[in-house]
């Protein structure tokens, strides 16, 4: 067994057991780990996941094909892609490692303007290894390779909303497309806590601030600010 | 409503204006306010169904708002004119707080910082699906075909483009709209 492989084995086990547990000497003990093995992480997600070796434009067509696909299946305003995107960039390309999934997430969800550019992002991630700047021509080639399908078809769709406003398809698609839309943003969320994989405190922040944005109006940038604080001072980590 | 509509020029500057008033949020609220309120671009009305239509279609809400606002001046042309005066500017910045991201994401201290951010970003997502649940609450059929998509994602690990190829058109023919006397719509 390798040294990558025994560290990546060790942090699921201690991880998967501060999220259970929950005990404080459960929670010491992974901050002490992740702390040791901050560096070591990246090579021990590389070794999990191999990515396809291609040159650096092969590359950048399978980001642009990538995303250009699921255009269409943005539903709900683009959130139900989530848990399609981190197990493109996670599991399936090898892009990122599972924190990092979450730190870009994470990112979006901070920045000014739409959460979906996160798209851009992970082309970003995809293409780092290449160097900055085939980074940057990746990032924004899959931002368009997200947004042109669907702004092609919602183009079509202005231009004959009065035909199709009252028909049926209309209607049926409407009505049908809402629920199977929660049901995704059900599993979206749940797979983006357990990406997240913080201890118990982080948790417990996590179901907090869900009860706050259902309950409250106040600004999600105070809990990424407030929680962000938490996680300098240690009280958050994983 | 504008006697004139707003140039290819305007357009772009319009939603440029929008996606900076939005620093911090509320960008449906800052839409309307400088479309309907300030520039007259559309009518109200207009304005409440091209939200109906952006929500509608796939894609990013707010983006195909853009989308709709430019293309009801000048088609296709318009709709790309708006939509990049929309996310220039945001969408630099990020891919510079990405380029920063990956050149410092080793350091400690920002690791933390950043596990604690990921844990409110996780309960962001976990809010999403409540957030509709309760339009649905009347409706077993729906909280059925919801529970069915969770279940096939989350235990059986089917994919999203499969759950909505396969559940998509089944849903459709369950709500496909009926005469009124047949029973049991909602």
């Amino acid at each position: 067994m390798t040294l990558s492989s025994l560290l990546t084995t060790a942090m699921a086990t201690v991880s998967a057991t501060a999220t259970v547990t929950a005990t404080a000497a459960a929670t010491v003990t992974a901050a002490t780990v992740t702390a040791a093995a901050a560096p070591a992480v990246s090579a021990a997600a590389s070794a999990q996941c191999t990515p396809t070796s291609l040159t650096d434009l092969g590359h950048l067509l399978q980001v642009l094909g990538t995303f250009l696909g699921l255009s269409l299946f943005s539903l709900g305003g683009g959130n139900t892609l989530l848990s399609e995107y981190q197990h493109i960039s996670v599991h399936q390309f090898c892009w990122l490692s599972p924190s990092q999934f979450a730190n870009l997430y994470a990112l979006a969800e901070a920045a000014p303007g739409p959460s979906s550019m996160l798209v851009g992002l992970l082309g970003l991630g995809a293409a780092w290894p290449e160097g900055p700047w085939w980074a940057l021509l990746s990032g924004y080639g899959a931002e368009l390779a997200i947004l042109l399908p669907s702004t092609l078809l919602m183009v079509a769709a202005c231009l004959s909303w009065n035909r199709l406003r009252n028909s049926p398809w209309r209607i049926a698609f409407e009505r049908g497309l809402g629920p199977i839309t929660l049901g995704i943003l059900f599993e979206v969320g749940i797979k983006i806590l357990h990406t997240a994989d913080t201890n118990a405190a982080g948790v417990v922040v996590s179901l907090v601030v869900c009860v706050l944005m259902l309950r409250t109006r106040i600004s999600p940038l105070w809990f990424m600010a407030i929680a962000g604080l938490l996680g300098g001072l240690g009280v958050i980590n994983r | 409503m504008n006697e004139q509509p707003p140039s290819h020029r305007e357009l772009f500057i319009g939603m440029l204006q929008v996606a900076l008033s939005a620093f911090g949020g509320g960008l449906s609220a800052w839409s309307q306010r400088i479309v309907v309120e300030q520039r007259g671009w559309l009518s109200n009305e207009e304005f409440l169904t091209g939200l109906t239509v952006a929500r509608l279609f796939p894609g990013p809400n707010q983006i195909n708002m853009a989308v709709y606002i430019g293309a009801a001046f000048h088609g296709l042309s318009g709709a790309l004119v708006a939509m990049a005066g929309m996310l220039l500017v945001p969408f630099t910045l990020l891919m510079l707080l990405g380029v920063a991201y990956f050149s410092f994401h080793t350091l400690p201290a920002v690791d933390r910082v950043l596990a604690g951010v990921v844990a409110a970003a996780a309960g962001m997502a976990l809010s999403m699906g409540f957030k509709i649940l309760d339009q649905y609450w009347k409706d077993p059929v729906a909280l059925l075909l919801a529970a069915a998509t969770f279940v096939a994602m989350e235990f059986f690990h089917v994919r999203l483009v499969p759950v909505v190829l396969i559940a998509g058109p089944l849903a459709m023919a369950w709500y496909w709209p009926r005469t009124p006397r047949s029973p049991g719509q909602p």
